[in-house]
């Protein structure tokens, strides 16, 4: 080709650019809030056009929870003309929020004070109002994550504890005590040794772990901001998990991420070890309700240390900071009043989720057939513990769940300094992070 | 000449648009935001110099501890993947060479074909193919090994994934540059008598002197840049050991929540990559240098 | 005596080959009988073929088109990866021919630099590029998906290596024969730069089709998103992956790059030059 050609194509290129340019959706919420503007401050039946005022919402429900949440959204905006709430269902939601914003978003309860202090959310006390929802509806451990700085900056949808799956077959009553799982382990190991009562993961769920068993001794590591973690009662808690593998032997050692369930979802007649109880997310119910269908049994996770309670994750729904207009936030309120009706937050509980509204609440309860995995997560979601009120809390546990849990499942003779010496180390790294504030 | 010069000037001009505004003027904002406390939610908040440098350089900072960690994980790797990268890479472009002609294209597109995969998908499928209890392997071989849960067994993981998945690439270069050696060449040598390890010595590996050179290179920048393999399949363990400069990078800016740091980490990095490329090339050119002397240059 | 000898040779040869083979494929193979897997049996069996043959990954996939459009997005990539691919391509052959035949100025010095910006790992320019097409609006439009891949100085590099390595002497030789600037530009050079400029274009395609954060960073709205972004927002759960999904979504997601590399394969690698200067 010469050169000639050559130049007839590059300029065909470089046109075609400024064209792609033009397509595209390229309106920002900024754009949509003017158009809305100026509609509205119009005559009211101009409100009732095509023109409804929008409501971006944004979450992270991907997978098997996003069309129930959709469901719930379809149904808000069909039952009204007004506003329309746009959902998205993003894999690296709080990532897309940080970069593009939205103006409704689903935030982890335990990042919730993270996201306040930075000023990306916005208090709710008048929404809350509009909506005709008190914070009194909901559970005292949901209250106490939405609760923060003398104001409430998001309404809780549901929490999400770790919750025990057994298998029927080779357990016939759920373990409830520590006791019961030795000996159901010693019953097990006794007929075949490649089946143990559990399996300790030794990445991934971690945090449920370390985080329940130190619910259950009382333990509050939240010192002045930060996780202290360098503490004769955590360092206890964590050995605890330790001696369970290597001196229990209720588990065996140096698993790996989610060995906690595909343990438990082994089938026999593989050469593997196998779970006969899994403590895990209630995110697996449909996949172990497959593999055992009546065989399953779920059920609250057995008391290994003090007291019975469970630790776990939460959701909650706040409205970014960069929501000020009025109509805007009559349309949130609108919305949220429509979630909190039971008929429809109903709709969440159906994907396996434990909403912590306590109307609704008493509603799954009664109905345990069509709501099997809320109403047997329903008791321990009210004393269920979540995320520590701190800085970004997920970084400052984050190095006891990568480094250290992995040190307690695959090392048999580490010594109490050595632990302490990880533990002082995390703490320091904790402190370092929440002065990021 | 001069016409000839106006022409390259020309024909440089859209690569050199294209490389200012997407590359150049980001980098540079970049490097602005490496002296600024800057982070995703709260913008920039100020002007801080090189605190965000120095950061990972002190020792009491969390940074520094996850920075070098992750430095001595990534060289480690760089280690071990690049000579095996291209001498694999080699080695499969001489069997294929060697193939009769029909087969040829048929086993190019088999060690090709999965440079095509994702990263997610070919990390979702060694971390079946690698689960330590039960998995595919671990039910082929005698005793079952905890791959990804120690050491050294998930660098030889990592490293088999890495393998697989990009050696067609290096493969495919290879592969053109055996062909662009003159046949003259090998004709000539089997006249004289040369065997197969000769007529390799002397005429193969000087013809490909430039491609060789190049795979390294390129080699050796993208085992740096490890990143999907190592935060999907081992997470970055087992305790960290396999957390790799990217992946801190990543987790700085996303969870850790600082860009200005995470900046400063990325350009420190540029920094050391470049210096081990300048080392690969200095080595590469001594080389060249001295089999030119020995009098296998090309005609 | 001799042909029975390369007989032997290449029957060992092909032998080493199709072992080679075969653990190259094991992998496909996995990815392929997991999609057909269901949820259960793809967590927990350790067997390669299912007990269980099953579509319903494949039909999950296509489902629900309102909010998973499909076909918006794959008609997306073929226009990002399309136009992409083609910038990329053009401007990369251009430069590289400027650097390695015609006499440009500052050629050492370029050379340098282009191999060390080819050592700053991209993470460093991706968050400030996109605050700068963030600031010029350009958010969710196709410019951000499509422009940034030419800044790469990577193909400038391959291209420029496989030309300088390729001897200039052919064209001289035809030069002197009184043969126009045209007719050896299609007739000797074309021929042996088709290979390296179809392993860049094929590269390149890969590279902005399987990109995830950048896309994800300057789209926001399900419309314009790329098959791989939102194929990752359809398959990859909130707590965990349900491989057989996964599996389908990425043999769905691999065809495209499959067909283009079987079309492509005889032309990657250029034909034997043993013929030489005659």
């Amino acid at each position: 080709m010469n050169k000639r050609r050559l130049f007839v194509l590059i300029l065909s290129v470089v046109l075609a650019v400024p064209a792609l340019a033009g397509c595209g959706n390229n309106k920002t919420t900024a754009d949509e809030n003017e158009t809305v503007k100026t509609e509205t401050s119009k005559t009211v039946s101009q409100a009732a056009e095509s023109d409804k005022i929008k409501i971006t919402f944004l979450n992270g429900f991907t997978g098997g929870d996003g069309e129930f949440m959709r469901k719930i959204t379809d149904g808000f905006n069909a039952s009204q003309s007004k506003y329309e709430v746009v959902e998205s269902q993003e894999k690296d939601h709080l990532t897309q929020f940080k970069a593009n914003g939205s103006d409704l978003v689903v935030i982890p309860g335990s990042s919730l004070y993270t996201y306040e202090e930075d000023g990306m959310v916005q208090e709710l006390s008048s929404v809350y109002k509009e909506a005709g929802v008190a914070i009194d509806d909901f559970i005292p451990a949901a209250q106490d994550i939405v609760n923060m700085n003398d104001g409430l900056y998001a309404f809780p949808l549901d929490i999400h504890p770790l919750t025990m799956f057994y298998n029927k077959e080779l357990v016939p009553e759920a373990p409830k005590t520590f006791e019961d799982l030795v000996d159901i382990n010693t019953k097990l190991q006794a007929e075949n040794t490649d089946i143990y009562v559990m399996a300790i993961p030794g990445s991934g769920l971690v945090e449920y772990y370390y985080m329940g068993l130190a619910a259950q001794n009382g333990i509050d590591i939240v010192n002045d901001g930060y996780c202290n973690f360098a503490t004769d009662e955590f360092a206890d808690t964590l050995m605890k998990w330790h001696d369970m593998i290597f001196v229990d032997k209720l588990s065996p050692a140096n698993l790996g991420l989610d060995a906690e369930f595909t343990s438990f979802a082994k089938t026999a007649d593989d050469i593997t070890t196998q779970a006969a109880i899994a403590l895990t997310g209630p995110w697996y119910y449909s996949a172990a309700k497959e593999i055992y269908g009546d065989n399953l049994g779920i059920a609250s996770i057995p008391t290994i240390g003090e007291e019975n309670a469970t630790y776990g994750g939460s959701h909650t729904i706040a409205v970014s900071s960069q929501v000020t207009d009025e109509e805007k936030l009559a349309g949130i309120a609108a919305f949220f009043n429509y979630l909190y009706d039971p008929e429809n937050l109903l709709n969440w509980a159906d994907s396996g989720q434990t909403p912590v509204h306590q109307e609704t609440l008493e509603i799954i309860k009664a109905n345990p057939e069509k709501y099997p995995l809320p109403a047997a997560n329903a008791e321990a979601v009210e004393t269920a513990k979540t995320g520590p009120k701190v800085y970004n809390s997920n970084e400052q546990l984050s190095y006891i769940s990568n480094n250290t849990f992995g040190r307690i499942v695959s090392e048999e003779n580490l010594a109490r300094e050595e632990l302490m010496t990880e533990l002082e180390k995390a703490t320091e790294i904790a402190r370092q992070i929440a002065q990021e504030q | 000449m001069k016409k000839e010069k106006r022409f390259s000037i020309l024909f440089f001009m859209p690569f050199m648009v294209c490389f200012i505004l997407f590359w150049l003027i980001p980098f540079v904002y970049g490097c602005y935001m490496s002296v600024n406390k800057v982070s995703l939610t709260k913008g920039n908040v100020g002007f801080v110099g090189l605190s965000n440098y120095l950061a990972l350089f002190n020792e009491a900072s969390m940074y520094a501890s996850e920075f070098i960690e992750a430095l001595k994980n990534t060289v480690l790797f760089v280690i071990i993947s690049v000579p095996l990268l291209v001498i694999t890479a080699f080695i499969l472009a001489l069997i294929i060479d060697n193939l009769p002609d029909k087969l040829k294209g048929f086993f190019r597109t088999i060690y090709f074909m999965s440079y095509a995969v994702s990263v997610t998908a070919v990390s979702a499928i060694f971390l079946w193919l690698f689960n330590g209890n039960g998995g595919f392997i671990n039910n082929i071989i005698a005793k079952p090994i905890s791959w990804l849960e120690s050491q050294p067994y998930a660098w030889i993981v990592l490293a088999i994934v890495t393998l697989w998945w990009t050696v067609g690439y290096n493969m495919i270069l290879f592969i053109n540059g055996l062909n662009s050696i003159d046949g003259a060449l090998y004709e000539a040598a089997s006249v004289d008598g040369a065997n197969f390890l000769t007529r390799l010595r002397y005429i193969t590996l000087p013809g490909l002197k430039n491609v060789m050179t190049y795979v390294t290179l390129m080699s050796i920048i993208s085992s740096f840049n490890l990143y999907g393999q190592s935060s999907l399949i081992t997470k970055g363990g087992p305790s960290q050991s396999t957390r790799s400069l990217i992946m801190v990078i990543y987790d700085t800016i996303l969870q850790k929540n600082n860009l200005g740091v995470g900046s400063a980490m990325s350009i420190v990095m540029g920094i050391i990559v470049m210096a081990f490329a300048l080392c690969q090339q200095y080595l590469a050119k001594e080389k060249k240098d001295l089999m030119e002397v020995n009098g296998s240059e090309k005609p | 005596m001799k042909s029975h000898k390369k007989k032997l040779r290449n029957m060992v040869i092909v032998i080493i080959a199709s072992i080679i083979a075969y653990l190259f494929l094991i992998p496909l193979l996995y990815m392929i009988f997991t999609s057909f897997k269901s949820l259960s049996e793809s967590i927990s069996s350790s067997e390669l073929l299912p007990n269980l043959w099953t579509l319903e990954n494949y039909f999950s996939i296509f489902a629900d088109t309102t909010t998973s459009p499909i076909i918006r997005w794959l008609l997306n990539t073929a226009i990002v990866t399309g136009v992409g691919t083609l910038l990329v391509v053009i401007v990369d052959s251009l430069a590289a021919y400027a650097l390695a035949r015609l006499q440009l100025p500052g050629k050492r010095k370029i050379l340098l630099i282009i191999v060390w910006v080819m050592t700053i790992p991209g993470i460093v320019t991706v968050f400030p590029s996109f605050y700068l097409f963030k600031n010029l609006n350009m958010i969710n439009t196709f410019i951000p998906l499509v422009v940034p891949y030419t800044a790469n100085a990577m193909g400038v590099y391959l291209i420029y290596n496989f030309l300088i390595d390729f001897p200039k002497s052919l064209e001289e030789a035809a030069m002197v024969d009184g043969a126009s600037l045209f007719r050896i530009y299609r007739e000797i050079v074309i021929p042996c730069i088709k290979p390296v400029i179809l392993t860049l274009a094929f590269i390149t395609f890969l590279s902005i089709y399987n990109d995830y954060l950048w896309p994800s960073l300057v789209v926001s709205i399900n419309q314009m998103k790329t098959m791989t972004v939102g194929i990752a927002s359809l398959v990859l759960g909130s707590n965990f992956v349900n491989p057989g999904l996964m599996m389908a979504s990425t043999v769905f997601a691999v065809l495209p790059a499959l067909i283009l590399f079987l079309l492509l394969n005889k032309y990657i690698v250029r034909e034997d030059i043993h013929v030489g200067i005659k």
